[in-house]
């Protein structure tokens, strides 16, 4: 279902369809989702793909372009959240003692949040339930807008919850004294981790990886298990793993294409990697639908 | 061998009944005696073959309990159930199981209203 829904308070809500090339400028703070296929963002030398399992933040004022590369139609979803509405939530937050937000723990996350905030997160936990439901209840013609306000208001809960998992509490495991060459390393280690999910079904090196993180590779590989607790290698196996679950799911593609869709070289490891992650094969996965 | 009757004590069953319909959305089905000497009413829950058996207590005796109502939506239902007057006792929050509220009825009962959620692969 397509629509375009600006609330009172000036929060928008985007659903469609997308097949086209699109150039913009965010006007405000966005949240960017895709429910089917894949949505490729090109901001500055920067190319980010999102895809069924993942998110991008978009800051007010960045210049993108989108493209969709996808052979399924791609199902984009996007919120927009008005200035006013972002900042009350921030005060609001910073205000309450026991909020995952707590700036007194984090004391950096204000200096660094807007530096950071700007890449793919997984969408899990629950912003994913919370996103579902909303898109649910507007795709059904939902008008109360308290209610509405009332979903952005969690959505903006869990996705600060996920920045804090994903940024500050991995900062803690890296085992450098300075909390700025923390924030620094870990920087650049979403910059490996944005290359992987928008490049997982292609060949990547461990140089072409460092260098777009612009860390060494033995750099990059110590510092990418200290704060992951995983090689990027194993990284980038989960996320081949899940998207192949994705296609598995939702189209009619054969196994072996999908094996190679999504950059597995060998159809016997796929299905060896397949049971041992989600404890069933790959056939049988998909029949259960 | 199954659960069909949940007891619910109060001082009031008129009042205790309104919250029920009124609030909750549930339906009075009629009064019955399940116990000797107790005046009870049966509320018919969402669940087909779940009762709430509203039982007199005015003095009191047997205290208050807890019970837990599950929804798919606890946003929603959180937003439909202040809407139609239920004073929560605190905002919807985030559990180990899911995301829930609690509220209480005229007699003291409390809810509590819970999503259950399976984080680990919702995809």
């Amino acid at each position: 279902m397509e629509y375009l829904r600006t609330l009172r308070n000036n929060n928008v809500i985007y659903s469609g369809t997308r097949n086209n090339f699109n150039q913009q400028t965010t006007s405000d703070f966005s949240i960017r989702f895709v429910f089917s296929g894949n949505e490729r963002y090109s901001i500055g030398k920067r190319q980010l793909s999102i895809h069924t399992d993942s998110f991008l933040i978009l800051n007010k004022g960045t210049h993108y372009t989108s493209t969709v590369e996808s052979a399924i139609p791609v199902q984009s979803f996007g919120i927009s959240f008005d200035d006013k509405f972002l900042q009350d939530f921030k005060n609001s937050w910073r205000l309450k003692d026991d909020t995952l937000l707590n700036l007194n723990t984090y004391p950096f996350i204000n200096r660094y949040e807007h530096e950071f905030d700007e890449t793919i997160y997984p969408f899990k936990g629950d912003l994913f339930f919370n996103v579902n439901h909303l898109k649910h209840h507007i795709g059904r013609g939902l008008q109360d807008e308290l209610l509405i306000n009332e979903y952005l208001h969690h959505c903006l809960i869990n996705y600060f919850q996920i920045f804090n998992e994903e940024i500050f509490q991995k900062a803690q495991r890296l085992n450098f004294l300075s909390k700025s060459t923390k924030i620094e390393i870990l920087r650049r280690l979403n910059l490996a981790k944005e290359y992987l999910y928008s490049n997982y079904n292609t060949n990547i090196s461990l140089d072409e990886l460092a260098e777009y993180a612009c860390l060494s590779v033995t750099h990059l590989l110590r510092t990418f298990r200290q704060a992951f607790h995983q090689t990027p290698h194993q990284f980038l196996v989960q996320i081949r793993l899940q998207r192949a679950k994705d296609l598995l799911k939702n189209t009619d593609y054969p196994v072996n294409e999908i094996v190679n869709m999504v950059g597995f070289d060998c159809p016997s490891s796929f299905i060896r990697l397949f049971k041992d992650r989600f404890q069933v094969t790959p056939m049988k996965y998909r029949l259960s639908f | 061998m199954k659960i069909k009757y949940i007891p619910v004590f109060t001082d009031d069953i008129e009042k205790q009944v309104a919250f029920f319909v009124e609030n909750m959305g549930f339906e009075f089905y009629g009064k019955k005696s399940l116990l000797p000497d107790q005046e009870s009413v049966l509320i018919r829950t969402n669940s087909p073959d779940l009762f709430i058996v509203i039982l007199m207590d005015a003095d009191k005796e047997f205290g208050r309990g807890r019970i837990i109502v599950n929804t798919h939506d606890c946003l929603n239902d959180y937003h439909n159930l202040k809407m139609a007057g239920v004073v929560f006792h605190n905002e919807p929050h985030y559990l180990p199981m899911g995301l829930g509220a609690e509220f209480y009825d005229p007699s003291g009962n409390q809810y509590l209203l819970i999503e259950e959620r399976s984080y680990n692969n919702p995809v």
